[in-house]
């Protein structure tokens, strides 16, 4: 079949994926709030409603906890859902859901079901949102054996990734920085996966390893740019899941370059970046560090409302020039 | 290894102690849990039992002087067991032993700890025995390379050792570097060649050559000798391999390394080198070692006799047919970049992952050195003249009355290892498998132990 290959957003991107699920598989449905005729609130489902209908694309009532039990119950007689969160943060509403239904029920059955749900979680700071709809809680999620935790950084992969996850025979959860919807790249036509489990590399480097997730991998890129005009030369990882985590792609570029920066918008302390850093200083790969391993994440703040103090509370690519310097440097 | 007594912390606040009073002698039998000595703080004083049974001896903490916390007093030997205590060796060369934190064990405990001062204990044993601060990775390469971590100059934060360091103490001209690892045994030993070499000179008679003691140590001296375009730092990755307790001295032929930059008319006139720079140390009988060409010169000693060798060892010897792999020395002496060079140094081996980038970055500053190069290149063309070994050391071996032991890699591109067929039966030969002209690099740990089996017997 031919693939043509064109510009899409991040948004277009997903909405394409649930259409080609939506289309090939009649066990696949939609569910969230507003979904339907308002089109998501990160207008994300547009108007597939209209090109799948209302039984197919399902607008609930505002309650995560029953969404997402109608979900893992769909789930568990064999249906495929993908339930739509407004704001990842909502997610404390339907942790029941998630975390003691979603991810143990094949392990306390032995097996004899399974739940292939997916869910997307819009996230992430920088749209003035504040405290309560700006959060990155990927790894709250990614704390719970039985659940995989994916956050797609590009259009190509968000699409990929999607309908990985929607073949997928276990929950999975797709974490979508919000800043990432209108960003553009490179979207084939027609089906496709990009496996769950593994990261990629983005840009080869000698000097050091940034390990990114979600947006971050965008500013570590733009961070490599400027360094390399400094003779910096930086490898950056997109980790892309966090569970189940891509090891050894991270321990080689490790190895290669003997220096480690994690970037992650979520809280730095018990983060993402925290069990790339463990795992890379339990591994084979300690013993090629030449440098301490450095995390940048979130601030130990909930996310202020002020534009300027949003952004100071995040990781930026400034943050990311000075980190590297300072460790290619040798004088950290 | 004998257990270290310590002087305990016994307070929260408390840096130094005395030793009021030894209730055991020097060279007394203890039991674990006997009484060993009295210690006096501003605050109390306190009775420390004996962490291991054993022999009590090294007794340095004197009665009645501030000693620091943390600092060994005595030291508990086993049964059989001999020697010094492991500090010098603490001081050496083997940075990755000294990582290890002290075992609970060497702990000495004081009897009438409070449970809330307990945990203090851990305290000092706990820190490394070796302060110096270095990566993970400069540990490594450090281990690797059997230099010691601590003589090294950190450039990082509070010092810290990192990998360029460790590259450039490689790297560095081979006097610095001599001076910088090992100052107890140049310093100890007697000066004759150890002075500043007058500029590359051509000598007429027997000219001494660069040298450096690698490890220091009782019983016979281990005297090595390097292999054409090499130097005596190639030994160290062999003495990361295991603990070696025997003196090991390391010469540098000439036109290599730290030597004056002469060539020598054949064989004879390289042995006399070596015999005068053996003369001027006065070792008493020593086990010789050569890897390759430097195999041909040790054999040459050890038959003129002129040398006190009691057995040799020949690794991957030249001398012992006509064919050697002339592409690789041409190329050898000739490359001058990273490039260029590692395609070669590559047929030195038969798994290229045991080539070390200290390894190569110390060849590369070699290479940079061109009248080092000339000259060796002088030294290829007179001794391997068109890819041809132009000496036999056959008719030599089959007349010592020596021990000796040739030791070759199955796959060693260099010198075919069936050259090493047909050698006179008291001769054993040594053939590793998958393993080409470096077995001392590439099977570091067995090539050193038949090397100290050979000078122990």
């Amino acid at each position: 079949m031919d693939q043509a290959v064109r510009e899409l957003s991040y948004a277009q991107a997903i909405q394409e994926a649930m259409a080609i699920a939506l289309e090939s598989d009649e066990r696949v449905f939609l569910m969230g709030e507003d979904i339907g005729v308002y089109g998501g609130a990160f207008q994300v489902t547009g108007d597939l409603v209209e090109r799948f209908g209302a039984d197919r694309v399902i607008d609930t009532p505002i309650s995560e906890l029953g969404g997402a039990g109608v979900a893992v119950g769909a789930a568990v007689t064999g249906l495929r859902p993908i339930f739509e969160f407004q704001f990842s943060d909502f997610a404390t509403l339907a942790m029941e859901q998630i975390v003691n239904q979603a991810a143990k029920m094949r392990y306390m059955l032995g097996g004899a079901v399974s739940v292939p749900v997916v869910m997307r979680f819009p996230a992430g700071s920088g749209t003035g949102a504040a405290a309560q709809h700006s959060q990155s809680l990927e790894a709250w999620l990614g704390h719970v054996p039985g659940l995989k935790v994916i956050q797609p950084a590009t259009p190509y992969d968000v699409k990929g990734m999607l309908l990985a996850a929607v073949a997928d025979p276990d929950p999975v959860m797709i974490f979508e920085h919000k800043l990432l919807y209108k960003t553009k790249g490179p979207v084939p036509e027609g089906y496709y996966t990009v496996p769950i489990g593994k990261a990629e590399i983005r840009r080869e480097g000698r000097d050091l390893t940034i390990v990114a997730t979600s947006i971050m991998v965008h500013k570590a890129l733009e961070a490599a740019k400027t360094l390399e005009a400094e003779g910096i030369d930086v490898e950056v990882v997109d980790l892309r899941t966090i569970r189940p985590m891509d090891k050894e792609t991270v321990i080689e570029s490790v190895k290669k370059t003997s220096r480690l920066l994690c970037v992650y918008e979520g809280v730095k302390t018990l983060g993402v970046g925290a069990e790339v850093s463990a795992m890379i200083a339990e591994s084979e790969a300690f013993d090629f560090l030449d440098a301490p391993i450095v995390r940048l994440g979130g601030a130990e703040t909930p996310i202020p409302y002020n534009p300027e103090l949003e952004k100071a509370t995040v990781p930026q690519v400034p943050d990311i020039l000075a980190a590297v310097r300072s460790l290619a440097t040798g004088s950290r | 290894m004998p257990v270290e007594v310590i002087l305990p912390k016994v307070d929260m606040d408390m840096a130094t102690g005395r030793i009021s009073r030894w209730y055991v002698d020097e060279g007394a039998a203890v039991k674990k849990g006997d009484l060993l000595f009295e210690i006096e703080t501003d605050k109390a004083a306190m009775e420390i039992d004996a962490p291991a049974s054993g022999t009590i001896r090294d007794i340095t903490g004197k009665e009645g002087i501030d000693i620091a916390v943390g600092e060994a007093v005595a030291w508990i030997y086993a049964e059989g067991e001999a020697g010094k205590p492991a500090k010098d060796v603490v001081a050496e060369a083997k940075p990755v032993q000294n990582l290890a934190p002290a075992a609970p064990a060497s702990v000495a405990t004081a009897s009438a700890f409070s449970p809330a001062l307990a945990p203090v204990k851990a305290v000092a044993p706990s820190m490394p025995l070796n302060g110096t601060r270095a990566t993970p990775l400069a540990r490594r390469l450090a281990a690797e390379a059997g230099l010691a971590l601590e003589t090294i100059a950190g450039s990082g934060p509070k010092g810290r050792v990192m990998r360029k360091d460790v590259e450039s103490a490689m790297t560095a001209p081979k006097r610095e570097v001599k001076a910088a690892l090992w100052p107890d045994q140049i310093i100890s030993r007697p000066p004759a060649s150890s002075q500043p070499r007058p500029a590359p000179q051509r000598s007429a008679g027997a000219a001494p050559l660069n040298f450096a003691w690698l490890r220091q140590g009782e019983g016979r001296p281990i005297v090595l000798i390097h292999g054409f375009g090499a130097d005596l730092n190639s030994w160290r990755p062999m003495l990361a391999a295991g603990p070696v307790d025997a003196p090991l001295l390391a010469l540098d032929l000439p036109a290599h390394g730290g030597s004056p930059r002469h060539t020598p008319a054949d064989l004879d006139a390289i042995a006399a080198d070596v015999e005068a720079t053996l003369a001027s140390l006065d070792l008493g009988p020593i086990l010789l070692v050569g890897h390759s060409f430097g195999g041909a010169v040790a054999a040459t000693v050890a038959a003129r006799g002129h040398a006190d060798v009691r057995a040799l060892a020949l690794i991957a010897p030249a001398g012992l047919g006509p064919e050697i792999n002339g592409a690789f020395l041409q190329g050898f002496v000739r490359a001058k970049s990273e490039a260029s060079l590692m395609p070669w140094l590559r047929q030195l081996v038969a798994a290229e992952q045991v080539l070390s980038k200290p390894f190569v970055n110390a060849t590369l500053a070699q290479a940079a050195d061109s009248e080092l190069r000339t000259a060796q290149g002088e030294i290829s063309d007179r001794f391997f003249a068109d890819g041809t070994q132009t000496f036999d050391i056959r008719g030599l071996l089959a007349a010592l009355r020596i021990p000796v032991r040739v030791i070759v890699g199955a796959n060693d591109r260099i010198i075919p290892a069936s050259q090493s067929q047909g050698l006179p039966g008291e001769v054993a030969l040594h053939v590793f498998p998958a393993t080409g002209h470096m077995p001392q690099v590439e099977r570091r740990e067995q090539v050193l132990k038949i090397l100290l089996e050979m000078a122990r017997a």
